[in-house]
């Protein structure tokens, strides 16, 4: 561009040209440089995109609805343990007499605090943690010991039943692989 | 950067960045310049792409014979993009096994091997004999028939070695038959064994190029006087990263045409119609069809060891007899045969 | 080559294969569009049944593969929630450390499909383990074989029998579709059934000195009595006082709605020279349209909905129980809901049914109206909602007429006249209350049990080969050949006052004006079609 704008005298063009010429090259081992780490990055980044989406686990978490028990087979009051197919266990507690979804309460029975299983009690309508004597109303909200210091609740999908043997709701998360 | 951070682990790490440099930049001799004196790199390279995406597979791999094929179907069908990685190893140990072998050829031909180098083509036959192991142990993993029977029938070849066959076989197997042992002791070496053998090899092999120097040619249109050597940083690493890449886009081209398949699952009872080994083993195969098993399994063992040696033979043909070039000759009856009897074995049906 | 060449070239080969990865995501994202529900889903096993998978897969893997494939095993039902059995079942036993019972019945499918059981229990389909007391099943009991067991009349080499099972026929044939009476083995040597336990509502027995009379093998298991097992048969009279089995239709262990929306499923037995239904859907153009389009009917879907999964053709299924958009969606395990005539027996009736889904036969209109809860209009009405997913209003009108007409003129012509014949040789005693052991009675059960569903069967699903030539055809061949005359020879033989009334009953008949071309001629009409023929083509037919 700028030899444009000189019209005048032989050795400075000269010059110009040999400036020139030296900020081409500048440039020009610049951009190959930066085009080259571009090529790189995006083509082995790509590749390393690919591993990583690879890795990761294949199948979103699928939800399915699950039998479990007969209705009959769960007092009021009571509760039982089930496993879920990927390993997943779960509590699930009757409180109403109806036999609808709404009596069931179908919560992981992992205690957020540490991990230990947390059992129902139909007394005292409340789920217990033994490890740590953490307290949760049936709602899954820890209400004493330690869950509670941390505002922790127990994990758990719940939706509504439409059949009687599936009722109580439950639905299984991760069912990645056979 | 030079900062108070490279101060700082400049103090810790007693290696000057200058040293480090001078001892990686060697000069390399301008005949690298031409591609096909470059073959080296590439299976060194591939080798790379083989331990990425192998340790990717074995992430979801499982190595006992009631879940392998489903672990290998799952990581086809549904993992994201595991027919993809699987499809890249395949093609990864294809073509690793083609570079070897143009490899050695190159060497073959150019004599490079002759003293001081006999040790190194030694180390590289080594090379060789592992790249296949490799091959063939990773092929009995994914347990579909032809893995299955190609690993009996492996089994029985060594088996056929006079006095110590039983024992051979029985180490493979991890018993007198496939069994359940078997499959795991497959993973550990093509996953284990070998990969970490072939990186001391590789090692060895690339420590004893530097100690000596590659072996410099001159070429009949290069002038006189010109730069003989040339540098290894940035010069020929730009070369190497061509290679490399040029292979990435290769292999993925062949992942995606040709990607990587599942035959049915094996089954103990029923030896399908037509059973036939990776190609890079259709020579073997053919030549165990020529001759009885114990014959075939010598004259196997006699031309390996005769390839061993060949630096040595060589070096005696050529001092005691008038034949200067007889190596190109040998060279080039063994390629003939080795095309000869792959060609037979891919065309013929049994 | 300069290094800023080589550097550009590596860009170059770099964003070369940043593409070829682009091109990889693009087919993995093809792969997962079309894979998408085609991946099996997850089967994880329920606890309460490992140990029966773990063994059976090793015993009878075609048991648990069949089970794996089903959406009960996807669902987590697995072998213990069906075949628990409960302390009190009589069928119950331990094995493997479980009480289980071998027959699962409606009673047990019904803890979780309680609906569609409940909708069965009031089919016809469910009645059919009544045949055990018809007159088909004198035919297999004792004109096939013998209600008494008999000593073989001569040795048969290399076998060993003790004696004839005269019920062999019934046992492999009839009750097969029909319907067992399931039963134990006693103690005594005789068989106890449902009758024997008179189980109450929850299907419990009552009679405990049947339970304590049941015979069992050294394992503690009770022995089934294989006259009666194995069987699916649809009508199974159940030891809980259930009837029918589920697997008739939901082919056990995979009860794939697959297989039961395919005819070929109902062709087990809706077959044959007396009801050939299957048949006579192959010669429809619904037959022809199944078997060219079967792959767009999406037999797999959930939700298998007329006019909404599929419109290419329709099965058995589509119209007899299935879903269609017209009545929402409904599935229906009674197949009667929607058939307006019943061609089951020698005169067709219109199903006007009463509360409990019989057929009201009485002939008072006032009396009939108030017996009837579900009138045949109705049934019809709930038929044209399938049609006219795929035709016109008028059009399934026009059908009906057809098929209507065709009904009337058998029921008219031949049907009603039989049975008045068949009535006046029985009034007359020309023959005895035992059926099958004159001639006209094989006679006349051809006609109506054969020819005459033949003809009406084709004409309610459109084959026009089963309506005329296996139809009509015979039937009039069957009449006037044959029962027409046997009934005369009859008549002739007994002679006296009760040879007199049949041959008037007879002659009656003939001399109706449908019939008067048998004894008078049909010169008139032979010259009324020459007539039409020179109309039509301009010359004479041969």
């Amino acid at each position: 561009m700028s030899e444009l704008d000189k019209t005048t005298g032989t050795s400075g063009e000269n010059l110009e040209e040999h400036q020139s010429e030296d900020g081409r090259r500048a440039f020009l081992e610049r951009a190959s440089k930066a085009a080259m780490a571009a090529g790189l990055v995006g083509g082995y980044g790509a590749l390393g995109a690919v591993g990583l989406r690879y890795l990761y686990p294949a199948r979103p978490d699928e939800m399915s609805w699950q039998y479990v028990s007969e209705v009959t087979r769960i007092p009021v009051g009571g509760a039982l343990r089930y496993e879920g197919p990927s390993g997943e266990t779960i509590n699930i507690a009757r409180q109403g007499e109806s036999g609808g979804a709404d009596d069931f309460v179908a919560l992981s029975s992992t205690c957020p605090h540490l991990g230990c299983q947390v059992r129902w009690e139909g007394q005292n309508n409340r789920f217990f943690c033994p490890c740590h004597n953490g307290v949760f109303d049936p709602t899954g909200v820890a209400t004493e010991g330690p869950p509670a210091e941390a505002g922790q609740r127990l994990a758990g999908p719940q939706g509504p039943g439409h059949d009687p043997c599936l009722a109580p709701p439950l639905e299984s998360s991760d069912r990645r692989r056979v | 950067m030079a900062n108070p951070v490279a101060a700082w682990i400049g103090d810790r790490l007693p290696v000057s960045g200058e040293g480090l440099k001078e001892l990686t930049n060697e000069p390399v001799p301008y005949h690298l310049k031409r591609w096909w004196f470059a073959l080296g790199g590439t299976p060194a390279y591939l080798f790379i792409v083989q331990i990425v995406t192998g340790i990717l597979l074995a992430f979801y791999y499982e190595a006992a014979p009631a879940t392998a094929y489903q672990s290998v179907d799952y990581i086809t069908h549904e993992a994201a993009f595991g027919w993809y990685i699987r499809s890249l190893h395949k093609w990864g140990a294809t073509l690793m096994i083609a570079a070897v072998i143009l490899h050695q050829m190159r060497v073959f031909f150019t004599g490079a091997y002759r003293a001081p180098r006999e040790i190194n083509w030694m180390v590289g036959m080594c090379l060789l004999i592992c790249t296949l192991m490799t091959g063939f142990t990773g092929y009995s993993l994914v347990f579909e028939q032809l893995s299955f029977w190609g690993a009996t029938v492996g089994a029985n070849i060594a088996d056929s070695t006079p006095i110590v066959g039983g024992f051979l076989k029985r180490m493979m197997l991890g018993g007198d038959t496939y069994n359940q042992a078997t499959l795991s002791r497959f993973y550990i070496i093509h996953a284990a064994i070998l990969p970490v053998t072939i990186m001391l090899l590789v090692v060895v092999h690339i420590t004893i190029i530097r100690l000596q120097g590659v072996t410099e040619f001159k070429f009949e249109d290069e002038r006189e006087g010109e730069q003989k050597t040339f540098n290894f940083f940035p010069d020929h690493l730009y070369t190497e990263l061509m290679i490399g890449l040029v292979l990435m886009v290769l292999l993925s081209a062949l992942a995606t045409i040709f990607p990587a398949t599942m035959g049915p699952a094996a089954d103990p009872l029923t030896t399908p119609d037509v059973i036939k080994p990776e190609w890079f083993f259709y020579v073997a195969f053919r030549w165990l069809k020529l001759f009885s098993g114990t014959t075939a399994i010598l004259t196997m063992g006699f031309i390996v060891f005769v390839m061993f040696a060949w630096p040595f033979i060589d070096e005696q043909i050529r001092k005691r007899t008038r034949f200067q070039e007889a190596s190109v000759w040998v060279g080039v009856l063994g390629v003939i045969a080795i095309i000869g009897l792959t060609v037979w074995e891919a065309i013929a049906r049994h | 080559m300069k290094l800023e060449t080589k550097r550009f070239i590596i860009a170059g080969l770099g964003g070369l294969f940043l593409l070829s990865l682009v091109l990889v995501q693009w087919m993995e994202t093809a792969r997962r569009a079309e894979e998408a529900g085609l991946r099996e889903p997850h089967i994880a096993v329920p606890a309460s049944s490992e140990q029966c998978v773990s063994c059976h897969t090793e015993q009878n893997p075609g048991i648990v593969t069949h089970w794996t494939g089903s959406t009960h095993a996807e669902k987590g039902v697995g072998c213990y929630d069906c075949h628990e059995a409960m302390e009190r079942d009589p069928d119950g036993f331990q094995h493997e450390g479980y009480f289980i019972a071998t027959v699962v019945t409606p009673r047990d499918c019904a803890r979780c499909h309680d609906a569609e059981a409940e909708e069965f229990a009031q089919s016809h389909h469910a009645a059919g383990g009544n045949i055990l007391a018809s007159l088909d099943n004198f035919l297999a009991e004792t004109v096939e074989g013998s209600r008494i067991d008999f000593s073989p009349h001569s040795p048969a080499p290399g076998r060993n029998f003790g004696l004839v099972n005269g019920l062999a026929s019934a046992n492999s044939g009839c009750k097969q579709c029909h319907g067992a009476k399931v039963a134990l083995v006693a103690t005594d040597g005789s068989v106890l059934t449902v009758d024997d336990f008179a189980p109450d509502e929850n299907g419990f027995p009552t009679n405990m000195d049947a339970v304590a009379l049941i015979a069992k093998d050294e394992n503690g298991k009770p022995m089934m009595d294989s006259d009666s097992w194995p069987n699916t048969g649809i009508g199974r009279l159940n030891l809980d006082g259930s009837r029918g089995s589920c697997s008739a239709c939901h082919s056990r262990h995979d009860f794939s709605p697959r297989r039961a929306r395919q005819p070929e499923n109902c062709g087990k037995c809706h077959l044959g020279p007396d009801h050939p239904q299957k048949e006579v859907y192959e010669e429809s153009k619904h037959g022809i349209a199944y078997r060219d389009l079967k792959d767009e009917l999406d037999l797999d879907a959930e939700e298998w909905i007329l006019g909404e999964t599929y419109a290419a053709a329709p099965t058995c299924a589509t119209c007899h129980m299935s879903g269609n958009i017209r009545n929402g969606g409904r599935i229906t395990h009674d197949p009667g809901e929607r058939i307006s005539w019943t061609n089951r027996p020698p005169v067709s009736l219109a199903m006007d049914t009463d509360i409990n889904h019989s057929i009201v036969t009485e002939t008072d209109p006032e009396t009939r109206r108030s017996l009837i809860h579900d009138t045949w209009q109705q049934k019809r009405d709930r038929m044209k909602n399938v049609c006219t997913n795929c035709h016109t209003d008028s059009y399934v009108n026009s059908f009906y007429d057809q098929y209507d007409a065709l009904v009337n003129l058998y029921n008219e012509k031949f049907a009603k006249p039989g049975q008045l014949i068949m009535a006046a040789l029985a009034d007359n005693g020309l023959r005895t209350s035992t059926q099958f052991d004159e001639e006209i009675e094989w006679t006349w059960f051809y006609l109506w049990h054969h020819e005459g569903r033949r003809a009406r069967h084709g004409a309610s699903m459109m084959a026009p080969d089963y309506t005329h030539w296996h139809g009509m055809y015979e039937v009039a061949e069957r009449f006037y050949m044959e029962l027409i005359p046997q009934a005369r020879e009859m008549a002739d033989h007994a002679g006296g006052g009760a040879g007199a009334a049949v041959h008037q009953v007879v002659n009656d008949i003939l001399a109706r004006p449908e019939h008067i071309w048998f004894e008078e001629g049909a010169e008139g009409a032979a010259e009324l079609i020459r007539q039409q023929m020179q109309d039509r083509y301009g010359r004479t037919g041969n």
